[in-house]
């Protein structure tokens, strides 16, 4: 006589923030290995190895440099969003969150380029958007379903699937 | 398993766009900001090459050196916190005496070690500069000194009574035509223009005996404005060391006990700096008429002082 064994269900709930921060993290080694790799040749070029951490400091705070860091700051966090935009926009998920099995919906039907902007807006190293350094992680600790300030805004969320 | 192909596949070309994106902004940066080597090394070479002028030299059509664009990679070399020392490569006959004195004070400013590297020549008002630095490297066959005052003009009075043309002078101010081509020069002007240059010549002199610690006897040596080798040169005191570019290098490694890592300071042309040029000054042309402005450009240069 065969078992009857209930079939495998599966629901979708908030990431777990561990399994987040892990996709981030992931995310970032490759951006900054891969994607950001172009930028090494010029920082190596403005900052040589042999400097000292003073003498860097004040090399990256002399007017000339400083100006040029913005601008290659500028043109990297561009680089990071579009990373960002164009897998989470068509496939609803990066790289880190393949990896980690989880990814992002949108709360309307189908995503907005305006959303998957203001959920990335973080990566522009500008004030006010540096602010959101400090209140995303904020949010997605102390919010319900662990949302970030940015995915409050953008109206999208990123989610698990949970087997029982 | 198709579906993962397709989704990986989409993922690495995502990634090499953004790849060659990258490469794209680095080569626009690089684009914008010629000089960003310039933060790699620790030591300045700043040439100084041709006639030394306030501005607009070394256009399409003229080699020169402008004080205004040399002045502003001093100060650049100056604020940067990872050069060490500045290595001035001079191959230049001089210039006028305002430029080459910019060049001067603002080599005195810096808080760097400075050497002069004389090549083929680094006379008048190039060697002026170069005294201006901690140490002088000249080859034995360089061409220097030459401290003097020149200001020559052709006369050409005895021409236009020849060919019937005479100059009508108008004039609102008793000297206000000295120096003009077109009439012979009295002798009360020649002793103005003279006394002019003397001044100039003495201020000069003494600057350079001043920046070389010279003794009264070195300083009437050099006076006579004659031009010497560089090994006559350095017998007289106005050279430290004979060499080359080599020497200057030791001379800075010895000093400041640092390996060199020579990185150029240049103002790079752009077309855009040419156009601009050529717009500018054919603006001018067209507003003054091409037959004044040749005339008047020709009367404002009758005297040039340099030196």
């Amino acid at each position: 006589m065969a078992l009857k064994v209930p079939k495998q269900k599966t629901f979708t709930g908030p990431a777990l923030i561990w399994k987040r921060v892990l996709a981030f993290v992931i995310d970032m080694l490759i951006i900054n290995f891969i994607i950001l790799f172009p930028f090494r040749t010029l920082f190596q070029k403005m900052i040589p190895a042999s400097l000292s951490i003073k003498e860097t400091f004040e090399l990256a705070n002399s007017g000339e440099l400083n100006s040029l860091v913005i601008l290659i700051s500028v043109f990297a966090s561009i680089l990071m969003m579009l990373y960002f935009i164009i897998l989470e926009g068509r496939l609803k998920q990066s790289i880190g969150k393949i990896l980690t099995n989880i990814y992002v919906v949108s709360e309307a039907k189908e995503f907005k380029f305006w959303q998957l902007l203001i959920r990335n807006l973080f990566l522009i190293p500008v004030f006010p958007f540096i602010l959101l350094w400090i209140a995303d992680p904020i949010f997605m600790l102390f919010t319900k379903g662990n949302k970030r300030l940015s995915e409050i805004l953008s109206k999208t969320k990123v989610v698990g699937e949970y087997k029982y | 398993m198709k579906k993962q192909k397709t989704r990986w596949g989409f993922i690495i070309l995502v990634v090499v766009f953004l790849i060659l994106l990258g490469f794209i902004f680095a080569g626009f940066i690089s684009l914008f900001t010629s000089d960003i080597e310039n933060f790699g090394g620790n030591t300045a070479l700043i040439p100084i090459k041709g006639v030394i002028v306030s501005d607009g030299a070394g256009d399409l059509f003229e080699a020169g050196a402008s004080s205004t664009e040399i002045i502003k990679l001093i100060k650049k070399a100056d604020s940067n916190p990872n050069i060490k020392a500045i290595i001035f490569e001079i191959n230049s006959p001089g210039g006028t005496p305002v430029a080459s004195e910019e060049i001067t004070n603002a080599i005195k400013r810096t808080n760097k070690t400075t050497v002069a590297w004389i090549r083929e020549v680094g006379a008048s008002g190039a060697y002026w500069i170069a005294s201006a630095t901690d140490h002088i490297v000249a080859s034995r066959m360089s061409l220097t000194g030459s401290i003097g005052v020149l200001a020559s003009y052709l006369e050409l009075a005895g021409f236009l009574e020849d060919h019937n043309v005479t100059y009508r002078r108008l004039v609102a101010g008793k000297y206000k035509d000295i120096g003009s081509p077109f009439k012979e020069i009295t002798s009360s002007e020649e002793l103005l223009l003279q006394k002019s240059i003397n001044q100039l010549h003495d201020y000069f002199i003494d600057d350079v005996v001043k920046n070389r610690k010279l003794t009264q006897q070195q300083k009437l040596r050099i006076s006579d404005a004659l031009f010497y080798t560089g090994a006559e040169a350095k017998e007289l005191g106005l050279v430290d060391v004979l060499g080359s570019k080599e020497e200057a290098i030791r001379l800075i490694e010895d000093k400041l006990d640092i390996t060199v890592n020579l990185v150029e300071y240049k103002k790079e042309k752009t077309i855009f700096d040419a156009l601009s040029r050529i717009f500018s000054e054919q603006s001018f042309f067209v507003g003054k008429g091409i037959g004044s402005a040749i005339l008047s450009k020709r009367l404002s240069n009758e005297i040039s002082i340099t030196t």
